[in-house]
């Protein structure tokens, strides 16, 4: 399913902190959206499942304009269209297995047993059947995002949004993870929108890359343009350069 | 500050404290009507695993803490009338005293308190928790219902697990004021039993029950709305549960007085 | 760490609370009465608890204790009708009753909840932000900067508190009286069966849970673990905690008094 912000504005206060972002993804893509801390990124995938609503602008998901819906027409956008958490957001009163089951439970009517057992197949392809039982506060950042990643992919959406998949990742966890997310466009022909600044993450694994940078999309192309890009700005960037133009 | 805004410093201050407190009214209505609108079947209607969950941690776990309340409640009652019961010869009244005072006003008040300390205090820090670590956008991202996940299958259990608990605590404060009656005034079984159920009506246990009923959808709505519209981080969970149970216990007073004058 | 925290609400837990609460009340006791008197910085800190607990919790303690008046005198006017000739008494023993318990023990519970709850949450979040470590990287002692003003000033402003609430009741509950059972205000304003020892009764009542509230709200607040919902946690169980503190205390005071300070 594509995916299209036309002009989308937000400001928190008197922070402006999207300032018309225009931005197309295609069906099926690995597209990334890369930026310094606090810019925006999450801000604006979280506009494509009506977490959050522009002051000003568009966004389309498919041929669906979904930013002004209510939160009942939501629902079935927000089946199709899956959220990864950067906090992964497991609900701690609950076992990993049941995380998992609870869209089951919710969405196809399963009963509790076969939700759980159908929970558990989804954890196997996670790597994660050995934690099945256990809470997540037992659980460390790694072994917690592949059970959000588990959870977010129960209902086979078309879409998956991924915000900081491999922040606080030990590199193994992180290449893992990507390989996750590679696995998915490639033979499910999932639209996977990853928010990030892990540089391995996007030279392993984008189709796209977008650098968001003082409200606005300041690069748009491949990781190998992004790599041999002359902008000042995408240079310190992908350098990782302490000393530069870009603002923070 | 000018003089005139100096002048106008306590009328300021008196709207706003009025205007904050009518945004709460409203917010608490508004979350009552997406209740309803939650328990249709299409927004997922009524969890049964969450209900029997909060059931058993909101009501089985309350238990040894009612209980011994309410035990040491029904005797000091009893202790501090001793003796004016002595002074008025009213021996014959201990019974009936002790019931009705139990029914109507001690047992759902005090049990109405400490459910308000325990169950919705720890509700408004579940959901607050749960709000400030995107637990809540994450359901959503879901496409599930807070109101109806999260927020009806809490007040159906909290309402239950209240009256249940009244009718539970009412039982054994009466014990304790038999226990102390018969030591410090030598009433025997048999007169606390006959005197309470000469003069007791069923209405007098009904009210009671009413007034659990209602605390309990008092405190239950209040404790979800301040978890929900939490601000501000960790800090603002304290507060939230702070805001949360000073409101559940002025309205408890509030609704016990008028129900005091109004169910006569 | 010396011992593993045992997991809450298991008895264990509770001993391990009663334990530490006693430790607690020690220590402060211990530092409440430094030798070289206070600096200028406790005496600020003291200056903001002594605030934050009595003026703040004024203006709800003053609804809550007027429903609460007028709730008992109504109660006790209806009942005595039944057994009395005449209903000149009543006043008198509304009095009484106020003063030697229902003033200071119903009083203490909402001022438990808004009180306790707000003591846990301040504590608790500074223990899981990791101030209180940086409190003792300081050198400073969490026991003498954090839970000795809080404790000083509930005891005061606690019993301060109380007092004038229990004044508030009494106002509610002569006017009650007035317009309800048309009992004059000269003769239901008496104070014919008062004496010394109701009075020592009570404020020795309002001055202990005072200390209890902030003991019992400190011990759980510095015991916090684990985020914001640690903080909530603490939170619930030092209202639930404070509660049950006071309804135990009143059963040891009140037996006590009904022994030394008789009641007629």
């Amino acid at each position: 399913m594509a995916i299209r912000f036309v002009d989308v504005h937000k400001r928190f206060g008197t922070k402006e902190v999207l300032a018309g972002v225009t931005l197309r993804i295609e069906d099926g893509e690995c597209f990334f959206i890369v930026g310094a801390s606090g810019v925006g990124k999450s801000v604006l995938i979280k506009h494509l499942v009506g977490l959050l609503r522009p002051d000003a602008g568009d966004v389309f998901l498919g041929d669906q304009e979904v930013s002004r819906l209510s939160e009942d027409a939501l629902r079935p956008v927000r089946k199709r269209c899956a959220m990864v958490f950067q906090s992964s957001t497991l609900f701690d009163s609950m076992t990993c297995a049941e995380n998992v089951a609870l869209p089951l439970r919710k969405h196809r009517r399963m009963a509790m047993p076969d939700a759980l057992a159908e929970a558990r197949r989804r954890l196997e392809a996670v790597r994660m059947e050995r934690f099945a039982d256990a809470l997540p506060a037992a659980l460390g950042d790694g072994l917690r995002k592949r059970v959000a990643i588990a959870r977010a992919l129960t209902l086979e959406p078309e879409v998956v949004l991924f915000d900081e998949p491999t922040t606080s990742l030990d590199p193994v966890s992180a290449r893992r993870t990507d390989q996750l997310i590679a696995t998915l466009c490639a033979q499910e022909g999932v639209t996977a929108v990853v928010v990030s600044h892990d540089l391995t993450s996007i030279f392993g694994i984008a189709d796209r890359v977008a650098m968001l940078y003082k409200g606005g999309v300041r690069f748009l192309g491949t990781p190998e343009e992004f790599r041999a890009s002359d902008d000042p700005v995408v240079r310190q960037f992908v350098r990782g350069e302490a000393e530069g133009p870009m603002e923070v | 500050m000018s003089p005139g805004a100096r002048g106008l410093a306590l009328p300021a201050f008196l709207g706003r404290q009025a205007l904050a407190l009518l945004t709460q009214i409203g917010g608490l209505a508004l979350l009552a009507r997406d209740l309803g609108r939650a328990a249709r079947p299409e927004s997922g209607g009524l969890d049964r695993v969450e209900l029997l969950r909060h059931l058993y941690r909101m009501g089985v776990r309350s238990v040894p803490v009612v209980a011994a309340t309410a035990a040491f409640t029904g005797g000091i009652m009893v202790l501090q009338a001793a003796p004016f019961v002595e002074q008025f010869g009213a021996k014959d009244f201990v019974g009936f005293f002790a019931t009705f005072v139990t029914f109507r006003e001690l047992g759902p008040l005090l049990i109405g308190l400490i459910f308000n300390g325990r169950v919705g205090a720890n509700n408004t820090a579940e959901l607050a928790t749960m709000v400030v670590t995107e637990q809540v956008d994450g359901l959503r991202a879901l496409a599930i219902d807070p109101v109806s996940y999260l927020v009806l299958p809490r007040v159906v259990a909290m309402t239950l697990t209240m009256v249940a608990l009244v009718v539970l605590g009412d039982a054994v404060a009466l014990l304790g004021a038999l226990g102390v009656a018969h030591v410090l005034l030598d009433v025997t079984f048999a007169q606390f039993l006959d005197s309470a159920l000469s003069r007791l009506e069923s209405w007098d246990l009904l009210v009671g029950l009413l007034k659990a009923l209602l605390f309990g959808v008092g405190i239950a709505l209040a404790s979800c709305f301040y978890g929900l519209r939490v601000r501000g981080g960790a800090p603002g969970v304290g507060r939230a549960v702070n805001a949360s149970v000073v409101a559940s216990a002025a309205g408890i007073f509030i609704t016990d007085y008028l129900s005091t004058f109004l169910l006569p | 760490m010396a011992e593993a925290i045992p997991t809450p609400g298991s008895s264990a837990a509770l001993r391990w609370q009663l334990r530490q609460t006693v430790e607690l009340t020690a220590r402060t006791l211990e530092m409440t009465f430094p030798r070289q008197g206070r600096s200028a910085a406790a005496r600020r800190a003291l200056a903001t608890q002594m605030h934050s607990v009595g003026n703040r919790s004024m203006p709800f303690m003053v609804v809550t204790m007027a429903f609460i008046g007028a709730i008992i005198s109504f109660q006790t006017a209806l009942q005595s009708q039944e057994i009395l000739p005449d209903l000149s008494q009543v006043g008198a023993t509304f009095t009484k009753l106020l003063v030697r318990d229902l003033a200071a023990s119903v009083g203490a519970l909402p001022l438990a909840t808004r009180v306790g709850a707000g003591i846990a949450a301040e504590i608790g979040s500074m223990v899981v932000t990791e101030q209180v470590d940086a409190l003792r990287m300081n050198n400073a002692d969490p026991v003498e900067t954090l839970v000795v003003p809080r404790f000083v000033a509930c005891v005061v402003m606690g019993t301060v508190v109380l007092v004038i609430g229990g004044f508030v009741a009494f106002g509610a509950g002569v006017v009650v009286g007035q317009l309800a059972f048309g009992i004059e205000a000269r003769t239901f304003a008496s104070t014919a069966l008062l004496n010394g020892g109701d009075v020592a009764l009570g404020l020795a009542k309002c001055a202990t849970y005072g200390g209890a509230i902030a003991l019992v709200s400190s011990e759980r607040g510095l015991s916090a673990f684990g985020g914001s919902e640690g903080v909530g946690r603490a939170t619930t169980e030092a209202v639930v905690g404070s509660c049950f503190a006071i309804i135990v205390l009143n059963v040891l005071l009140s037996t006590a008094g009904y022994f030394l300070l008789p009641a007629l």
